[in-house]
C-alpha cells in the first residue's frame, strides 16, 4: 500500500498556479527526494502532504486514508506525520528535552515512558549528554539533530523534511547526510525530503522525484535518471548534461552552423533536442573541430567549453591536454540523448 | 577624559536642568526633618498603598485587556482586526485625564450618562477600582502594541513545528507563540505600573474627591507642595518613596524585555496563517469591537456630549452655548497661545537637542538624556521646584553676574517639557543614526565637503523623518501636559492643561469638556497629517 498518494494535485498562490495536477506515490518505508530549481513547487507539494497547506484540487491520501479530497482536509496535527523544518523551528523557550518531549506530552505518554524515549531518540542522533540546554547554547548541526529526534520521537508514518541540510555547512552536511541514511535503516520511516541539491538527492533517495512548474518530470532510481532521463529537462538538471536545439540528418546533428557526428547507435531524425553528458563528449579523439572558449582545471579533469550559439557546449577530457582559449579542439560524441520535437 | 566643547556644553546643560534638580531634591529629602517624618507618616503609608494598588490594579486591567486582543489581532481571522488595532492603539494619543473626564461624565454615581440609564448609583468611577480601570484603559496601548509586534515577529515555523508534532491549533497557539510572546506582555505590563504610578491628573480627579478619598503619591505631593514651605519639604520626601518604586519597575520591566530579546528569531519563510476562528469568529469579532467601542470612543463621546449639555448631567436642550463662550474667552484664548508657543519651542528644542546628544554617539550622554523620561513628572516638576524656585546667581571673577532667575516664569515650564520629553528627540535621533549608511557622510567628506558640510549634505537630510516624529510626540505631549504644568505653571497663568483641570475639578465641567474636545480634535488632527504625511517621507 502506498503510504503517500497524490492525485491531480493543483495549488495556486493568487493567481500564480504554483502545482498543476501533480501525481505521485510513496510506497511505505521508501526515501523519496522532490529534487527541483527554486520556484518548481516542491516546497508547497511538501506542505500540502504535511497539511500546512490545502490543495485547491486534487486527493491526497496517507497509508490509504483520505486526508484531503473535495470537502476534506485534514489538519497537520491529525495527520501522524512529522516534519523537520529549514530554520529547525526548534522552540527557544523549551530545553533540549522540553523540546523533544513535546510530542509525547500532546499525546499524554507517562512521565517514565515519555523519558526513555526523549533519552532515546536523543541518543539516535548523538545528543545524548545535551538534554538539559537551552536552544541558545547550540550550534546549527545540533540544533538540527534536535529538529531530527523530536520528529522520530514519536514514530510518525512519514517523516517530512525541508531542505534539511541545506543551512549546514559542506562538512557538517555530509556527517548529517551520513546519519540520515543510517537513521532510515534502522527505523524504517518512510521519508519525503525536499531539495535543490541533486548530489544530496542522488546520495540519499530511492527514487528521485524530479519537479520542474509544478509538475513531476520524472519519478525514479538515481541510477534510472541518470542513465535514462525522460526528458531534457531532467537530463540537464540531474546530469549537469549540455541541452543542443537543432536538426538531426543523416547521422549529423546541425546546430548553430556545426555539424557535430552522432553515434552510429543513435537513431535520430528530424528536428529535436540532443542532450549531451560532460562526460561523453570527448576532446582530442577525432571528430569535427571546434574554437575553444574556456579550459577549467577540476583536478582529475579538465572541463572543455565551446561556444554554439547561445549554448555552451561542456566536456570532460585530459587535465594535461593543451588547449588555449581560441585553438580548434577536435569534439567528438561517445554517447548522447535525443529527443525529437513533438510533431504537429 | 578630554570632551569637546560641544559635548561639555550639552553635558552642563544636563547636569543643570535634569540631574541637578533631583539632587537638590534628593538632598532636601534627606536632610529635612520634615520629610523623614513625612515618609514614616501614615499619611505616606496610606498614599503608597493607594498608588501601588492602583497601579497594580491597571497593570493587570491593562494585562488582561492587551494580551487576548493582541492575539486575536495578530494570529486569528478576527473581523474588524484593523479597527479593534487602532482603537487599541488610539489611548496613548490622548492625555490620561481626557479619559478620567469621560467615565466621570459616564458613572459619576448621580449624574453619569450610564447612571441615568441603568438607575441612579448602578455604577461609579469614583475610588480605587475606578482609578485602575481608567488608567489601564489609557494604558492599554503600552501591553497591546509590544505583544501584538512580538506575535508577529515569531518565526510562523514554529507553530507550523507544533502542529506536525500532533498540537491542535489552540494549543500550538498556547504552548508555543503566547509563551514566546509573554515577556514582551510583562515588560509592557510593567510600563503600565509606572505609567499609573506616575500619574497624576486621574487619581486627583477619581481619588480626591472619592468617599473614602483614595489618595496616591502623586495627589499627596501635591497637595503638600500647596501648602508651602513646609510642605515642601513632605513632598520631598514623598517623592523619594515614588521615585524608588519607579526605578524598582523600571528595573523590572528592563530586565523583562533582555530576557525576551533572546527569544525571538527573525521571523522567515511564509507569513503565518491566521487561525481561523470558525463558528465563534462573528460573536468573538463583535465582542472585541463592542469591548474597545466601549473603552475607548464611548468615554469620548461622553465628553463631547458633556460639551454640548446645559448643564452638567442635563440631557434636555443641548446647545453650543459653552463652545462658543470658551471659544472666544480670553482666558481660553491665551492659554491655548501659551500652550502652543511652549509646545513648538519644547518641540524644536527636543528635536534640536535630542540630534545633537545623538551625534555625539556617546552612549552615556544618550542614557543620562533619557533617563528623566522614566522618572514620574512630578517628582521632576518638584525637584526643578526645589532647584530654582529662587534665583541663581553665577558670580564671574567678581564683576559680572549670570542670574538664572526661572521661578514662577513660563520658562520653567519650557525647561520641564524639555527635558521630560528629550527622550523623544534622543531615541529618534540616534535609531536614525544608527539606519544610516556611514559612507554617505564619509563620501562628502572625501568629496570635499567640512564636516560641518557633510553633516548638512548628507546626513541631514536623511533624518528629517525621525527628526519630525520626535517634534511631534514632544509637541503632542507638551501640548496636553498636565502633571508638570500643574506644579510649575506662574501664578494666573493657565496653560491648555491646567485650564482644563482647573474648570473640570472646581468650577465648569462642560467647560472643560470644550477643552478637552478640542484637545482631542487637535491630536487626531496632527496624528493624521503625520501619518498621511509619512509614507511621502519614506519615498
Amino acid at each position: 500500500m502506498a503510504a503517500v498518494e497524490l492525485q491531480g494535485i493543483f495549488k495556486r498562490y493568487g493567481t500564480t498556479p504554483v502545482v498543476k495536477g501533480l501525481s505521485l506515490s510513496i510506497a511505505s518505508g521508501e526515501l523519496v527526494a522532490l529534487l527541483g530549481p527554486s520556484g518548481c513547487g516542491k516546497t508547497t507539494t511538501l506542505r500540502m502532504i504535511a497539511g500546512l497547506e490545502r490543495p485547491d484540487a486534487g486527493r491526497l491520501s496517507i497509508d490509504g486514508e483520505a486526508v484531503d479530497g473535495p470537502g476534506l482536509h485534514v489538519p497537520p496535527e491529525r495527520r501522524g506525520l512529522s516534519m523537520v523544518f529549514q530554520s529547525y523551528a526548534v522552540f527557544p523557550h523549551r530545553s533540549v528535552f522540553d523540546n523533544v518531549a513535546y510530542p509525547l506530552e500532546l499525546q499524554r505518554v507517562p512521565a517514565p515512558e515519555r523519558k526513555a524515549r526523549v533519552l532515546e531518540a536523543l541518543a539516535w542522533v548523538r545528543l545524548g549528554g545535551l538534554e538539559g540546554r537551552m536552544p541558545q547554547a547550540l550550534s546549527g548541526g545540533q540544533l538540527q539533530r534536535v529538529a531530527i529526534a523530536r520528529a522520530l520521537v514519536a514514530r510518525p508514518k512519514v517523516l517530512l523534511l525541508d531542505e534539511p541540510l541545506s543551512n549546514l555547512d559542506a562538512r557538517l552536511r555530509e556527517e548529517l547526510r551520513g546519519e540520515l541514511a543510517a537513521l532510515r535503516a534502522r527505523l524504517k520511516t518512510t521519508m519525503i525530503f525536499v531539495t535543490h541539491d541533486q548530489a544530496e538527492a542522488l546520495a540519499l533517495a530511492d527514487r528521485v522525484a524530479v519537479m520542474n512548474g509544478g509538475v513531476v518530470e520524472q519519478l525514479d532510481t538515481p541510477q534510472a535518471l541518470y542513465q535514462r532521463p525522460a526528458t531534457p529537462f531532467v537530463a540537464s538538471f540531474v546530469g549537469g548534461a549540455t541541452v543542443l536545439s537543432g536538426v538531426a540528418k543523416d547521422g549529423h546533428f546541425h546546430v548553430a552552423g556545426v555539424a557535430l557526428l552522432l553515434p552510429s547507435t543513435l537513431a535520430a531524425e528530424g528536428e529535436g533536442t540532443l542532450v549531451l553528458r560532460p562526460e561523453d563528449v570527448r576532446v582530442f579523439q577525432g571528430g569535427a573541430p571546434l574554437p575553444l572558449s574556456a579550459r577549467l582545471f577540476v583536478g582529475s579533469a579538465a572541463e572543455y567549453r565551446f561556444a554554439l550559439g547561445e549554448t555552451v557546449l561542456r566536456a570532460l577530457g585530459p587535465p594535461d591536454a593543451k588547449g588555449l582559449p581560441g585553438d580548434a579542439v577536435p569534439v567528438s560524441l561517445e554517447r548522447a540523448l535525443f529527443f525529437p520535437s513533438k510533431l504537429v | 577624559m578630554r570632551l569637546p566643547v560641544g559635548t561639555a556644553s550639552l553635558v552642563a546643560l544636563l547636569l543643570l536642568f535634569a540631574l541637578a534638580p533631583l539632587a537638590v531634591l534628593l538632598g532636601r529629602a534627606f536632610t529635612g526633618h520634615q520629610a523623614l517624618a513625612a515618609v514614616a507618616s501614615a499619611d505616606a503609608l496610606l498614599a503608597l498603598r493607594g498608588t501601588v494598588a492602583t497601579s497594580l490594579g491597571a497593570a493587570l486591567w491593562a494585562f488582561s485587556l492587551g494580551v487576548p486582543l493582541s492575539l486575536l489581532v495578530t494570529r486569528t481571522d478576527l473581523a474588524f482586526a484593523p479597527a479593534v488595532r487602532a482603537l487599541c492603539t488610539l489611548p496613548s494619543a490622548i492625555p490620561p485625564f481626557i479619559w478620567a473626564m469621560g467615565w466621570i461624565a459616564l458613572a459619576n454615581p448621580k449624574a453619569g450618562l450610564l447612571n441615568l440609564w441603568w438607575g441612579p448609583g448602578t455604577v461609579d468611577v469614583y475610588g480605587a477600582l475606578g482609578i485602575a480601570f481608567v488608567l489601564g484603559t489609557a494604558g492599554l496601548p503600552l501591553v497591546f502594541l509590544p505583544t501584538a509586534a512580538a506575535l508577529s515577529r515569531i518565526d510562523s515555523s514554529l507553530e507550523e513545528a507544533a502542529r506536525m508534532l500532533g498540537a491542535g491549533p489552540a494549543r500550538a497557539l498556547l504552548t508555543i507563540t503566547l509563551p514566546l510572546a509573554l515577556p514582551a506582555a510583562l515588560s509592557g505590563t510593567a510600563l503600565v505600573f509606572l505609567f499609573s504610578a506616575s500619574a497624576f491628573g486621574v487619581p486627583y480627579l477619581l481619588g480626591v474627591t472619592a468617599t473614602p478619598p483614595t489618595p496616591t503619591l502623586t495627589t499627596r505631593i501635591f497637595g503638600e507642595v500647596l501648602m508651602g514651605a513646609g510642605g515642601l519639604e513632605r513632598a520631598a520626601g514623598l517623592s523619594l518613596l515614588l521615585l524608588a518604586l519607579a526605578i524598582a519597575v523600571l528595573l523590572l520591566s528592563r530586565w523583562l524585555s533582555r530576557a525576551g530579546r533572546v527569544r525571538l528569531s527573525s521571523g522567515k519563510g511564509l507569513a503565518l496563517r491566521p487561525l481561523p476562528l470558525g463558528r465563534a469568529r462573528w460573536p468573538l469579532s463583535a465582542l472585541a469591537l463592542a469591548l474597545v467601542v466601549a473603552l475607548v470612543l464611548l468615554p469620548l463621546f461622553a465628553v463631547f456630549l458633556t460639551s454640548v449639555e446645559p448643564v452638567w448631567g442635563q440631557l434636555e436642550g443641548l446647545t453650543f452655548a459653552h463652545w462658543s463662550h470658551v471659544l472666544s474667552s480670553p482666558r481660553t484664548l491665551d492659554a491655548a497661545c501659551r500652550s502652543l508657543v511652549l509646545a513648538t519651542a519644547a518641540g524644536g528644542l527636543v528635536a534640536f537637542l535630542g540630534l545633537t546628544i545623538a551625534l555625539t554617539r556617546r552612549r552615556w550622554l544618550e542614557t543620562l538624556a533619557d533617563a528623566p523620561y522614566a522618572v514620574p513628572g512630578t517628582v521632576l516638576a518638584l525637584g526643578l521646584l526645589v532647584a530654582f524656585s529662587r534665583d541663581l546667581r553665577l558670580v564671574v571673577a567678581d564683576r559680572f553676574a549670570l542670574v538664572l532667575a526661572l521661578g514662577n516664569t513660563l520658562w520653567m515650564l519650557l525647561v520641564a517639557y524639555v527635558v521630560k520629553h528629550l527622550a523623544f528627540g534622543v531615541r529618534n535621533a540616534s535609531d536614525g543614526l544608527a539606519q544610516l549608511d556611514p559612507s554617505l557622510e564619509e563620501a562628502a567628506r572625501v568629496l570635499g565637503a567640512t564636516r560641518g558640510r557633510a553633516l548638512y549634505d548628507a546626513v541631514l537630510p536623511q533624518l528629517k523623518a525621525p527628526l519630525t516624529t520626535a517634534f511631534i510626540l514632544a509637541f503632542l505631549a507638551s501640548m496636553t501636559e498636565l502633571t508638570l504644568s500643574v506644579l510649575l505653571v506662574p501664578t494666573g497663568r493657565d496653560v491648555l492643561g491646567t485650564l482644563i483641570f482647573e474648570l473640570q475639578s472646581y468650577a465648569d465641567p462642560n467647560s472643560a469638556a470644550v477643552v478637552a474636545c478640542a484637545f482631542v480634535a487637535v491630536v487626531l488632527a496632527v496624528l493624521g497629517a503625520s501619518s498621511a504625511l509619512g509614507p511621502k517621507e519614506a519615498r
